[in-house]
């Protein structure tokens, strides 16, 4: 889990082109949309697609999406119990 | 030279989710300004007039009947200072009667090639009322690459995204559509531009999102071809109005880039379900644009319509009341009809009913439009509708690597306006 956690936030950074923002400057049980970072509605949307695309989860309705990006760790934890197991 | 040319709010559509594109007319206009002329534009929608700003000579260039009041408050109002006011644009050309009695001249036609005479007119105090031109129309390859200079393009930003560049590839139109007034305005003759001057101005927007605003494209099989095969190494991703339905057209078209089309649904027929199939298996999103209260429209028909819709998975669709635009056909039919019960112009939204239709009153046709609205996004809302689509563009975007960050520091904003 701290892998994914760990993974997630490089992926978030990279997506986001968050510039300023460091691996470390994310807090994994802080709420990941409206907090210290900026991440907002739209940036939600590219966060779900760059998802689906890595991890084949797909996270396609508004409801799930308040639950899953709660928090990163709210989120890895979705990605590790619904990604294809190989 | 100081000339500040303003374009005249209006109030959106209630349904519909409220953006603001950068305006098109204003900007093709500018372009064919006199160098010595120094240009200074306001979008009323975006900004605020100052009407207290010294300025030599005021243009309102209006491109809807929902403009021309406005636009025609402004005027008194420079008038009144002494300051002399010149109107152009779609909508100064369909309302010019009205707009001459609030105007020292008025510009009527296209602008490229005519506008040292009329600066030079203004310069020696000797301005015409009206300069009609719009039956001599310059020479499509006059046509030059938009002013979009005189854009403030953080105006036209939401929360950091730039909303697309509108930009023109040809005028006129073949065809004559009974409420719309282009064959009026630009005449029946389809005049595509040289390729070669869309392409190179395509290729000089700052944004790699545009709107081709061109009436149809299908109208010109080759040309339509030649244009996205140029189109295709610009990595540009675009929205237009419909593309000709042709396998091979609608595969050039992909590969240029084309995002979504606005396309009217008409009917319930197998060709338009089959024309919105063909558009999706080319990975081209379809936004339908559907008017309500023509005269064969029944109630039973109108919600047939809607359940339609849905059944052939529109990614947006639009709907408006049709509107007897003056010069259009709807207006001469309805109006020899006497069905037209008001030309209070800012009732001409197309999402209020302004005239009486054939199978139901003016105010039942208002509640289909919204039970239109309603249905078609019962089940999955416009925000969510339009974020999808938006994706579609991001995902093409990362394919080819075209693709953009927005721009973070804007991200608190909207239109220009802070966001709590």
């Amino acid at each position: 889990m701290e892998n994914l956690i760990s993974e997630l936030k490089e992926k978030i950074i990279e997506t986001l082109y968050l510039e300023d923002v460091h691996k470390e400057d994310i807090d994994e049980d802080a709420p990941l949309v409206g907090g210290d970072l900026g991440i907002d509605s739209i940036d939600v949307l590219e966060l779900v697609m760059m998802i689906e695309t890595e991890y084949s989860v797909i996270i396609d309705n508004k409801e799930l999406g308040e639950k899953v990006f709660s928090s990163l760790r709210a989120l890895a934890e979705y990605i590790q119990t619904n990604r294809p197991q190989v | 030279m100081k000339f500040k040319l303003i374009y005249p709010k209006w109030s959106k559509m209630e349904r519909q989710t409220e953006f603001h594109l950068p305006p098109h007319g204003p900007i093709v206009f500018a372009a064919s300004l006199p160098e010595d002329v120094d240009v200074e534009f306001t979008d009323e929608n975006v900004e605020p007039i100052d009407f207290e700003d010294p300025v030599d000579f005021i243009g309102i260039s209006m491109m809807l009947t929902i403009q021309v009041k406005r636009g025609l408050q402004i005027a008194d109002i420079f008038r009144k200072k002494g300051v002399k006011v010149i109107f152009g644009g779609i909508a100064t050309m369909l309302h010019a009667e009205e707009v001459m009695q609030h105007a020292d001249a008025v510009f009527l036609g296209e602008a490229e090639g005519r506008m040292t005479e009329v600066f030079n007119d203004f310069k020696n105090n000797r301005l015409r009322k009206v300069y009609d031109y719009l039956n001599e129309q310059p020479p499509i390859e006059m046509v030059g690459t938009a002013r979009r200079d005189i854009l403030n393009r953080d105006l036209y930003n939401y929360k950091g995204i730039q909303m697309v560049d509108l930009v023109h590839a040809s005028r006129g139109c073949r065809f004559n559509c009974f409420p719309c007034a282009v064959a009026y305005l630009g005449g029946r003759q389809f005049r595509p531009r040289p390729i070669d001057k869309a392409i190179a101005e395509m290729a000089s927007i700052d944004n790699n999102r545009l709107f081709i605003v061109d009436n149809s494209l299908a109208q010109d099989t080759q040309w339509e071809m030649d244009l996205f095969a140029e189109m295709i190494p610009l990595k540009k991703k675009w929205c237009s109005h419909p593309i000709e339905d042709n396998p091979k057209v609608l595969d050039l078209a992909a590969q240029a880039g084309a995002w979504y089309v606005y396309q009217a649904v008409f009917d319930t027929s197998q060709y338009i379900r089959d024309r919105i199939r063909r558009y999706h298996d080319h990975g081209i999103g379809v936004e339908g644009t559907i008017l309500l209260g023509l005269d064969t429209h029944t109630e039973d028909f109108i919600k047939e319509l809607i359940d339609f819709l849905l059944e052939i998975e529109l990614d947006l669709a639009e709907f408006t009341v049709l509107t007897p635009f003056p010069h259009t056909r709807a207006f001469e039919k309805l109006q020899a009809e006497d069905r037209i019960f008001t030309y209070d112009w800012d009732k001409y939204t197309a999402d209020q009913v302004v005239f009486r239709p054939k199978h139901m009153s003016a105010e039942r046709l208002g509640e289909l439009l919204s039970y239109a609205w309603d249905s078609f996004y019962k089940n999955e809302s416009q925000q969510l509708k339009m974020s999808r689509l938006y994706q579609k563009v991001i995902a093409k975007e990362k394919a080819d690597n075209s693709y953009t960050p927005r721009k973070r520091e804007l991200a608190r904003q909207a239109f220009g306006q802070k966001l709590n």
